[in-house]
């Protein structure tokens, strides 16, 4: 069978349109928050009528070659520690081959055999994953955010895990020189292979990888951000190889994703020298709230497709579109936010010479 | 003046020695503890600083200005103490809050392992495991807590002149040893070296002034001095606090005039000489426009560099006999060359154009101070101040007495020096236009590269059915192939899309 003309997406001007500012937000979204951007990108190519495993494998080979760009950056500025890097893509490749695995056994066994719904079984698997996680990631953002904006408070994120796995001793222990930090191996290969199954499952990596690196390992901020791209662009090109394989890479989405996505991409980065902690984390965990609201919404339509519940199947279009207003809702609120701030800054940077001010000390006489 | 500064380890002894020491010299002795108890007089959490640092979390916007205040406050009071006379200090890593000041002797204390655990167990009334235990994780604490403050290692022995171990030495001939030591003329005071230390003085206390005012206690600032100038730069969202920094400051004693600007990040331009009609000085302001930073300026005196040994270099062999002392490659001057005239009147070749240069920035609102150094490449990595978090250290024209070719090579050398050893971006002045402003060259490259992805992307468009066919071909023949192309074609797409998506926010300043 070959898929993806079977399932072919007629690319019109406005479609192709929506796929280049679904990358443009994913991207603007991912330089400011340092993640991939998938949260995103895939159940927003998912509402345009894109099967889910093509959306994940057209976003994961679309990951590949941004994490390379990415990283090339990060290696420069000393960010990126390449034994941890080494040791978590072992792991993630085993991980992103069971997330690919089940994807497709899923994809060939699901649905009752009716146009969309063959694929309602992968669909409704990689929402349920979808939220399920990020529900968790979004959650914990806005904790720490709202934590952070009381002044009186003394710690960032917490140390407790990694110290708590450290004094469990388990050897071998591994020396990460550039993010200096002692660790156990079985640590290492616990989060490569949790974060190497997430990003093939739904092709997100980053928000696993990074809070994974930083609780868990104890690795700093910086170095965790760039190492993190430095297996993303491993893991996605492992990734773009097997869906590839499987045939289920859209090349055209891909393209159109990379259109939007590296312009967004240096605009959110950009946003991040700007804009503080705390408006940051906030920013980050309310688009991603509203985006797995956005994919709560769609579930219903999967499991009537799958016959787990009856429903008018008229009803899927406006489950459908509603998630689709819903995920657009988060991204623009998102990027408006980033790129409101960047803005604002881009005006100040003008205004900047007009902010010297030179005092000389007021002479003994003039303080009478 | 004199300072000397010991860094103990956990129990090593190191708190001993340095009293030792200072009863033999005659001189104060001060200790870490003392600093701290005035610092949290004066207010400071210094408690909330450790446990943060200790369990390795991150600070909190309170706690970073706590911080500031903290390091301000600290490097306030020892060169307070140090301008009164002379001073032992004993500590973590003193000589760091002293960034610049080039007579400070610096010696670490150290003992091996067996010697530290029988002092903890005499003096904690610990058993054996639990001592052990008990000076790790001081150890690690104390590791953590330098790293964390001014980025460096207390454990690299390069940033000290003399390792003292207390194992096979006793603390009489130990401290006997460090007085002959300390009356060499490379740890005199010169009048450079008292400058250095006014100049630190004035810096920290204009900032801890800020940190005590109710009307910019809420802020982050980066307050420099030189020669009575004080720089202060804080962040674009406190403007609206520009305007109070000269009243809070008035009280200050010392200073002749303030000087404040907005800036996100700090530039360190070193360069021997400058030159504010230069294209250096134009690409540097534009690089420091773009990204909102302030730059400072540290012109590193000439001769000064070239003059010393390179890190392993060996000068020259030892045949066995006990030289004069001679002043060592820190060009020990009696500060004859630091003298500024009556009035601070240098001409410009005598200051390299460091003053006109700092002006021109000030005008311009990029100022964040200049000063003058002299000594080795390792020595020029004291100066630098761990504590500022620099964007990029830009190095311009270096070693001008050597022939071109030898200028080339000992400036690519020293910029790698820097690179290995600063946690920063190193770049020469003429690669700031190659890599951070537009130029012909990023034109061609983005024509070249645009030309490039519309070819790939009209062919992908009109030819998508084919392509889609290719894709999902059957057969593990037609699959590999297919993840092959994918695997090539992606990150020709990448890197051609994002150089000219690059290059084109490049053309409009927003990188």
């Amino acid at each position: 069978m070959n898929f993806l003309l079977t399932n072919f997406i007629e690319l019109d001007l406005v479609t192709a349109l929506q796929v280049i500012l679904l990358g443009f937000i994913g991207g603007t979204l991912s330089g400011f928050i340092g993640s991939g951007g998938a949260f995103f990108m895939t159940p927003g190519m998912m509402n345009l009528g894109v099967p889910g495993i093509v959306a994940v494998g057209s976003n994961i080979t679309h990951k590949f070659g941004k994490a390379m760009m990415g990283s090339k950056k990060h290696r420069e500025l000393g960010n990126v520690d390449r034994r941890l890097g080494a040791f978590l893509v072992l792991t993630s490749f085993i991980g992103i081959r069971i997330a690919v695995w089940i994807n497709s056994a899923l994809f060939e066994g699901g649905g009752d055999g009716h146009g969309s719904g063959t694929s309602a079984a992968s669909n409704l698997y990689i929402s349920a994953v979808f939220i399920c996680i990020l529900s968790v990631v979004a959650i914990s953002m806005l904790r720490d955010a709202l934590r952070s904006r009381d002044t009186t408070a003394a710690d960032g994120p917490s140390r407790k895990i990694a110290n708590l796995l450290a004094r469990l001793h388990m050897p071998p222990d591994i020396r990460l020189q550039v993010a200096d930090v002692r660790v156990s191996l079985w640590v290492l290969l616990g989060v490569g292979l949790a974060t190497g199954y997430l990003a093939g499952t739904i092709g997100v990596g980053g928000f696993i990888g990074v809070p994974a690196m930083i609780y868990v390992i104890g690795v700093p901020t910086a170095v965790a951000a760039g190492t993190e791209l430095y297996l993303a662009m491993f893991m996605g090109a492992f990734g773009a190889v097997n869906y590839a394989y499987g045939g289920f890479v859209d090349i055209r989405l891909t393209l159109l994703l990379y259109l939007g996505s590296l312009v967004g991409l240096f605009i959110g980065a950009y946003g991040t020298k700007v804009v503080k902690e705390v408006m940051i984390r906030s920013v980050t965990g309310v688009t991603i709230l509203l985006c797995v609201v956005s994919r709560s919404v769609a579930v219903p339509a999967y499991l009537r497709q799958l016959g787990w519940i009856d429903m008018n199947p008229e009803w899927d279009a406006y489950f459908n579109q509603a998630s689709k207003v819903m995920l657009f809702v988060a991204g623009f609120v998102g990027a408006g936010i980033i790129l409101y701030n960047v803005t604002r800054a881009y005006k100040r940077r003008r205004r900047i010479v007009a902010t010297l001010i030179e005092a000389p000390k007021p002479s003994a006489g003039s303080h009478g | 003046m004199q300072v000397i500064c010991i860094s103990r380890g956990t129990l090593t002894g190191g708190k001993v020695l340095a009293e030792r020491l200072a009863g033999a010299l005659g001189y104060p002795c001060l200790s870490r503890e003392d600093l701290i108890e005035a610092a949290v007089k004066e207010g400071i959490h210094v408690g909330k600083i450790e446990m943060a640092m200790v369990k390795g979390r991150g600070f909190s916007d309170r706690l970073v200005l706590e911080r500031e205040h903290y390091l301000a406050f600290t490097r306030a009071y020892l060169c307070e103490q140090a301008l009164k006379g002379q001073l032992v200090y004993h500590g973590r890593t003193g000589h760091l809050l002293l960034p610049g000041v080039d007579n400070v002797l610096r010696v670490r204390v150290v003992a091996d392992q067996e010697y530290r655990l029988k002092a903890a167990m005499q003096a904690l009334g610990l058993e054996r495991e639990k001592a052990r235990r008990y000076v790790e994780e001081v150890d690690e604490d104390r590791r953590q807590w330098v790293h964390t403050m001014y980025g460096v290692s207390c454990d690299d022995v390069s940033q000290y002149d003399l390792i003292v171990s207390l194992q096979q030495f006793s603390v009489e001939n130990a401290a006997a040893g460090l007085t002959a030591i300390a009356q060499l003329p490379d740890f005199q005071m010169t009048p450079a070296s008292r400058q250095a230390v006014e100049d630190l003085r004035l810096g920290a206390k204009a900032r801890v002034f800020l940190a005590r005012d109710d009307r910019t206690y809420r802020a982050s600032f980066k307050v420099s001095a030189s020669d009575g100038v004080i720089t202060v730069t804080y962040l674009p969202q406190d403007a609206g606090l520009a305007e109070s920094i000269p009243p809070v400051l008035e009280s200050l004693e010392g200073y002749r005039s303030i000087r404040t600007t907005m800036a996100t990040s700090n530039i360190l331009w070193i360069q021997e000489v400058y030159d504010p009609t230069s294209e250096a000085f134009r690409n540097v302001v534009e690089v420091a426009t773009k990204w909102g930073a302030a730059v400072e300026l540290m012109r590193l005196a000439p001769g000064s560099a070239e003059g010393a040994a390179a890190p392993g270099e060996v000068l020259e062999a030892f045949d066995g006999t006990i030289p004069q002392i001679q002043p060592s490659s820190r060009e020990y001057n009696g500060g004859i060359e630091d003298d500024v005239a009556e009035g601070g009147q240098r001409t410009w070749a005598e200051n390299g154009g460091l003053k006109q240069t700092v002006e021109e920035l000030a005008r311009q609102g990029r100022s964040a101070g200049g000063r003058e150094v002299r000594g080795s490449q390792t020595h020029l990595l004291e100066m630098i101040d761990r504590s500022v978090p620099y964007t990029m250290v830009v190095v311009g024209d270096v070693f001008l007495s050597k022939g071109s070719a030898a200028q080339l090579r000992l400036a690519r050398e020293f910029r790698s020096y820097l690179a290995d050893n600063i946690k920063t971006p190193v770049v020469a002045t003429d690669e700031l236009k190659a890599q951070f402003l537009f130029g012909k060259r990023d034109l061609f490259r983005l024509i070249g590269y645009l030309a490039v992805v519309l070819v790939i992307y009209f062919l992908v468009f009109t030819h998508q059915r084919q392509i889609l066919s290719f894709l999902s071909g059957e057969g593990w023949v037609m699959k590999v192939v297919a993840a092959v192309v994918v695997f090539l074609f992606v990150p020709i797409v990448a890197y051609s899309y994002g150089t000219v998506s690059r290059s084109f926010l490049k053309l409009i300043k927003i990188e």
